[in-house]
């Protein structure tokens, strides 16, 4: 058989599909994989176990083998086994015959509700399966049907293997095989009959039996009995009556009062439709004796409600449309609309009053104002009142795309201090709903969202909604318009912005919330100075407060008085924050000069006394000095600030560099400290600030006695290091008169501008993890009153996904979808859950213990292939589907009656097989769509002293086809 | 960037100021050791590539200062950082007492959880010792770091340390190959069980990966 031995000169050819040479090349093939996989021999398993099929493991090889240029794939298909526990039995099997004739005849995994086909057809635990590798590519002519499969019964032959091997033929879709299976001395032919139209006698049982005996040909008279086992399918899909419970959320009433605005804070949640499509009721007959039951041409004793096996399966609908689904989808889109808000809304908002220009001007004019701008009650309907007039003066009548009320009720809802007497002032925080502690609160710092009582979660739910009910992209970038215009509101009028953390921006959450917490840092700011100059507090604050230095900057209140002068026109700090240099007021400027006798000057801008340490020059308690705040900082600035100082690159002149653009804040306390400590020495200021650069060693001085004696670290010493450099700069100046640090009125536009600029695609980035979120807890929340394992685990899955993708910038959209598909997975899962809940009526149950039963069969629906039905027709949950078939029953039958007359031909044709239209007119359930006859007997073929071996045979009879598999045993050393 | 580079890491040093933090990365990117050096202002900044069981990786390592107020600046700088080590002085018992406040701020700021930290214990050079390596290494397990002694100015340890740091990062997965997937590099198949990433700079047998004791 060697293929080696052939002349090369072959190969080369174009060689013919039955050449000789190509023949045994394929079997050899065929056989070096058999070896090679170990097939060889019998090695009896044990016998299967009732349900195996299902619940053990399946797995599969392959390779790939061809014939001439055509190309197989050989795979075996097996049931993943413990080894069998006896050793060298091979000996003892010489006559026993192979394993899978054995399983012909096994009848505990009849109709195994998951399985490859052979396995349903032929009860086989392991096979070897040679079809086409291309899905294209079919074996379509007889003569080649013949070479293949003689070629698989010659290296069967050859190799001993008794594993059976098939051949697909036809078209893939057909699923025809015909296959054999070798012992010594016995031999199983596989065949298979597969028909579109269904020969009248193959109806029913009566004439498959027939079919069955002629083609065993049994010599013997009379016949070993037949055993026989029979499935019905009936399918409901009329589910009418049992009208889906869930109605698309009404938007008006969400709107109209007395649900009010709180319901924008509510995702919406369930399917739209059924999500259960079908109940496929399988009853069967496991085992019937040939003679017991009749099912011939004009009766049948099959009736489904008397079958002793009932077993259900539903089919689920593919894509249910789901609400929740449907909204962070729709969501979704927007991060892909180029379009910016202008476009959107047909005008340019922004500049139309020419507010760019007029800002800054504006601002700093309400700066120098001796009266500051008195805080109105806020008004949003009126803020909405023009910026209407505003979008109708330039589109004229046309419509905007949010309408007054829905506009209001939004707003109200992001702003609720709008409503309320008093302006919102200190706190930031207004709900206190949720237990902040808790795993489920901080849930944003998994997904880089926000807190779930923030004000920009809030905004992301409106949007979300505004998009999905309310005019779409430009709704919602008509609300992101007029979001942006009450920022500035708030900026110009000195409120505080509601739902945000008070503190510089938190990092761990998005951008937009970052920016957003930014501009609340600038309006607190702004709003103290302003305050703090109308009141005009005292110079010299000169409190002791006892405790730890460190904390200086946590004290309360005296520190938050800055302003924003500073008399020092030195360009040279300026590096990292090029601000417009403010005029300080005459009245400041008058303390220039005279700085010289540092000692006698007032001492100024005290925090508190330091609870131990005194100036070394004259004993007088050390003051810690009132400090400017450090700039509170956005992701994006710290990104470009570390670039900045990344890119000094890493010599020593970078690393200079770098120290002293960062020198401002050291520079600005120290100013601070030399006010509060008027002759004070580097000496006093590092004990303060850096107190392991001053060391302290006990000596032994002229007297002998032991006394403290202290310096500055070696290097603090290094003469011109840049402390002492900054030290020698650093005027008597307190913080109130220094220059800011951090520009709030330029920080404040540049996140008004950054809000103006974002497109509604931009703002959809941004906002998508809040949905994210938020449609994680809906679903949680969903969940927990349904308790589906499952789905509590998938949840599991989603937040550790998502927090893996959502932390770094720029997701890619394809994960995103990712998550988004899992979620509206969870949200289909739910939605069956409860449809079958409701089909089955699992809360109408009254007895408690049916109640548990019926909920345990409907998880088992929902997690499981099929699930038995105890008691079949009788038991609880049988009587329920019982009742479902007979109720759609009357329905068709009803519509039937109302609809115009078929042609009566037609109408016996679309009956279905003739035992229905026996029965009486109303019948309990429809025909069934699937009939399947399992018939095994055993005995001697071909002649009547031959061994009497496994035969078996399968139909199944469905609306479309009928297929016959039929496996026949025969002896081939005694006939 | 280097076409074999694996990765680029982003390292944080951080502890009480004169801890030896600079001098640690000073000695590790220049193989120096600078009594002169100045106390750092802000957050300073260098980069080295290492070859870690033959993947390269670069680092950039940000160094903070550790006083008290600047520390209102360094938090920024947690963010996107794969790698922290947090050094304190085996000569000075309040720098080892402070490491509580800086585990804190760690966790208050860094923006994800899988980060590596590692302790260093510096200064062993020196005679007074305050702080028993034994404290240090129940410090670093209980709260699962990698532990190491170190001196910035004998080079005991130091390379060791920010090897095994990069190698424990690197044995991490989602910690850095998301941000370069799309390079499709594969690391160098490693065997298990391969303890630390040098045995030259610290031959202590018992020195392993704490975070493995129990
Ligand atoms: N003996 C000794 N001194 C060190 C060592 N590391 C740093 N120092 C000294 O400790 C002081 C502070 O070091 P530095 O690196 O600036 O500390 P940092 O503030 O943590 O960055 C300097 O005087 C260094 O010379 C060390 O390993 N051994
Ligand atoms: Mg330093």
């Amino acid at each position: 058989m060697a293929a080696d031995s052939e002349p090369e000169s072959e190969v080369f050819e174009i060689t013919d599909f039955t050449t000789a040479s190509e023949w045994e090349r394929f079997i050899s093939k065929v056989e070096e994989v058999l070896n090679d996989w170990k097939l060889i021999g019998n090695t009896l398993g044990k016998p299967l176990e009732k349900g195996v099929f299902t619940s053990g493991t399946w797995e599969e090889k392959s390779d790939e083998i061809s014939f001439a240029d055509f190309k197989f794939s050989i795979t075996h298909h097996y049931l993943v086994q413990e080894p069998t526990d006896k050793e060298g039995k091979d000996e003892v099997l010489e006559d026993v015959i192979p394993q899978s004739m054995q399983d012909l005849l096994c009848m505990n995994n009849d109709f195994p509700p998951r399985a490859h086909c052979l396995v349903r057809w032929y009860g086989l635990r392991e096979f070897v399966v040679i079809a086409p590798a291309a899905n294209s590519d079919a074996v379509l002519s007889e003569s080649k049907c013949n070479l293949l499969m003689s070629s698989v019964s010659i290296a069967l032959g050859n190799t001993g293997c008794q594993v059976p091997l098939f051949v697909q033929i036809h078209q893939k879709w057909r699923r025809t095989y015909v296959g054999e299976c070798q012992g010594p001395g016995v031999r199983t032919d596989f065949e298979m009959v597969h028909l579109r139209k269904v020969p009248n006698q193959y109806t029913h049982l009566s004439g498959l039996l027939d079919i069955f005996k002629s083609k065993i040909g049994c010599p013997l008279t009379p016949l070993p009995p037949v055993s026989i086992a029979i499935r019905f399918t009936y399918v409901l899909q009329d589910w009418q009556q049992y009208f889906w419970p869930q109605q698309p959320p009404d938007i008006d009433a969400l709107v109209g009062g007395e649900v009010g605005g709180l319901e924008f804070g509510k995702l919406p949640f369930g399917a739209c439709e059924d999500p259960i499509s079908e109940l496929h009721l399988a009853t069967t007959w496991p085992h019937l004796t040939e003679g017991i039951i009749v099912d011939n041409d004009v009766y049948s004793d099959l009736d489904p409600m008397q079958a002793p096996h009932w077993s259900v399966r539903v089919r689920k609908a593919d894509n249910p449309q789901c609400l929740l689904g449907d909204f962070i989808t729709e969501f979704f889109k927007i991060c892909r609309r180029k379009e910016s808000t202008d476009e959107i809304l047909g005008r340019s908002a922004f500049e139309e009053e020419g507010r760019e220009i007029a800002d800054i001007s504006h601002a700093l004019s309400k700066l120098t104002e001796p009266a500051p701008v008195p805080i109105h009650k806020l008004s949003v309907s009126n803020m909405v009142h023009t910026a209407k007039k505003k979008i109708q003066k330039h589109r004229g009548a046309e419509e905007s795309p949010l309408n007054n009320d829905v506009l209001n009720t939004i707003l109200l809802f992001l702003f609720p201090d709008a409503a309320s007497e008093k302006p919102l002032d200190g706190t930031s925080s207004t709900d206190n709903n949720p237990p902040s502690e808790s795993e489920e609160y901080n849930l944003y710092n998994q997904f880089k969202s926000a807190p779930s009582d923030s004000l920009t979660y809030k905004l992301a739910l409106c949007l979300c909604m505004i998009n999905f009910y309310h005019g779409g992209l430009k709704g919602v970038a008509h609300l992101w318009q007029e979001f942006v215009l009450e920022m500035r509101f708030r900026w110009e009028n000195n409120i505080l912005i509601p739902g945000l953390a008070s503190g510089p921006p938190d990092l761990r959450c998005c951008l937009l919330h970052q920016k957003l917490q930014m501009l609340n840092c600038c309006i607190e700011r702004k709003k103290a100075r302003d305050e703090g100059r109308k009141t005009s507090t005292s110079d010299n604050v000169t409190n002791t407060y006892p405790g730890d230095a460190g904390k200086a900057g946590e004290q309360p209140d005296v520190g938050k008085s800055w302003d924003s002068w500073s008399d020092s026109e030195e360009e040279f700090f300026e590096c990292l924050s090029d601000t417009e240099e403010l005029k300080a007021n005459g009245q400041e400027s008058g303390r220039k000069g005279g700085l010289k006798e540092m000692a006698n000057l007032k001492p100024e801008g005290r925090l508190y006394q330091h609870g131990k340490l005194t100036l070394l020059q004259n004993g007088e308690p050390l003051y810690i000095p009132v400090t400017q705040e450090p700039a509170p900082m956005t992701e994006d600035l710290l990104e470009e600030q570390s670039e900045v100082l990344a890119k000094l690159g890493t010599s020593a002149e970078g690393a200079h560099l770098r120290a002293r653009m960062q020198s401002a804040c050291l520079l600005s306390d120290m100013e601070s400290f030399k006010a509060a400590n008027p002759g004070c020495f580097l000496e006093d200021f590092v004990r303060w600030y850096s107190p392991r650069d001053y060391i302290e060693e006990e000596v032994v001085d002229e007297k002998g006695n032991m006394v403290l004696k202290g310096e500055l670290s070696a290097r603090m010493k290094i003469p011109s290091n840049m402390w002492v450099e900054a030290w020698e700069t650093a005027k008597p100046v307190p913080a109130r008169r220094q220059r800011r640090l951090f520009d709030d009125t330029r920080e404040a536009e540049k996140v008004l501008h950054y809000l103006a600029v974002q497109k509604p695609a931009d703002l959809a980035r941004h906002l998508l993890p809040c949905v994210i979120h938020a449609a994680v807890l809906k679903v949680k929340e969903e969940e927990s009153l349904e308790i589906i394992s499952s789905v509590k685990k998938i949840i599991k899955q989603i937040i550790s996904h998502s927090s893996k993708v959502l932390h770094f910038p720029n997701p890619e959209d394809k994960k995103l979808e990712e998550i988004i598909h899992q979620i509206i997975n969870v949200e289909a899962t739910i939605a069956r859950a409860r449809s079958l809940k409701a089909k089955f009526g699992t809360e109408k149950c009254e007895q408690e213990e049916e109640k548990e039963d019926l909920e345990r069969f409907v998880s088992g629906l929902l997690e499981q292939p099929e699930v038995l039905v105890v008691g079949a027709g009788r038991g609880h949950a049988g009587r329920i589907i019982h009742k479902l078939f007979v109720s759609a029953q009357r329905l068709t039958e009803s519509s039937d009656e109302a609809a115009a007359m078929a042609p009566p031909e037609e109408e016996l044709k679309r009956m279905g097989p003739p035992e229905e239209r026996r029965q009486n007119s109303v019948s309990d359930f429809p025909p069934p769509a699937g009939r399947e006859v399992l018939l095994r007997t055993t005995v001697p073929r071909p002649a009547p002293y031959s061994r009497a071996l496994p035969q078996r045979m399968y139909s199944v009879l469905t609306k479309e086809d009928f297929r016959l598999a039929g496996a026949f045993s025969s002896d081939t050393s005694f006939f | 960037m280097d076409e074999d580079v694996l990765t680029t890491l982003k390292i944080l040093i951080i502890g009480e100021s004169g801890v030896g933090k600079s001098s640690l990365l000073l000695r590790f990117t220049d193989d120096t050791f600078d009594p002169e050096l100045a106390a750092t202002i802000g957050v300073d900044f260098k980069v080295k590539t290492i070859s870690v069981d033959g993947n390269k990786a670069k680092l950039a390592i940000w160094d903070t200062a550790g006083q008290e107020r600047f520390r209102t600046l360094t938090p920024s700088y947690y963010r996107g950082a794969q790698g922290v080590i947090l050094v304190y002085d085996v000569t000075r018992r309040d720098t080892f007492v402070k490491l509580d406040n800086w585990l804190n701020e760690l966790e208050t700021y860094c923006t994800r959880n899988d980060i590596v930290n590692m302790l260093v214990g510096n200064k062993i050079d020196k005679e007074n010792r305050e702080v028993d390596r034994k404290e240090g290494l129940k410090f670093a397990r209980k709260h699962s770091m990698l532990f190491i002694e170190a001196s910035a100015k004998t080079c005991d340890g130091v390379q060791c340390a920010f090897e095994e740091l990069v190698e424990k990062i690197i044995q991490t997965p989602g910690l850095w190959e998301s941000e370069n997937q799309n390079k499709g590099v594969k690391l160098s198949h490693r065997e298990e069980g391969h303890g630390g990433a040098c045995g030259a700079c610290y031959s202590e047998p018992s020195r392993r990966r704490i975070k493995g004791f129990d």
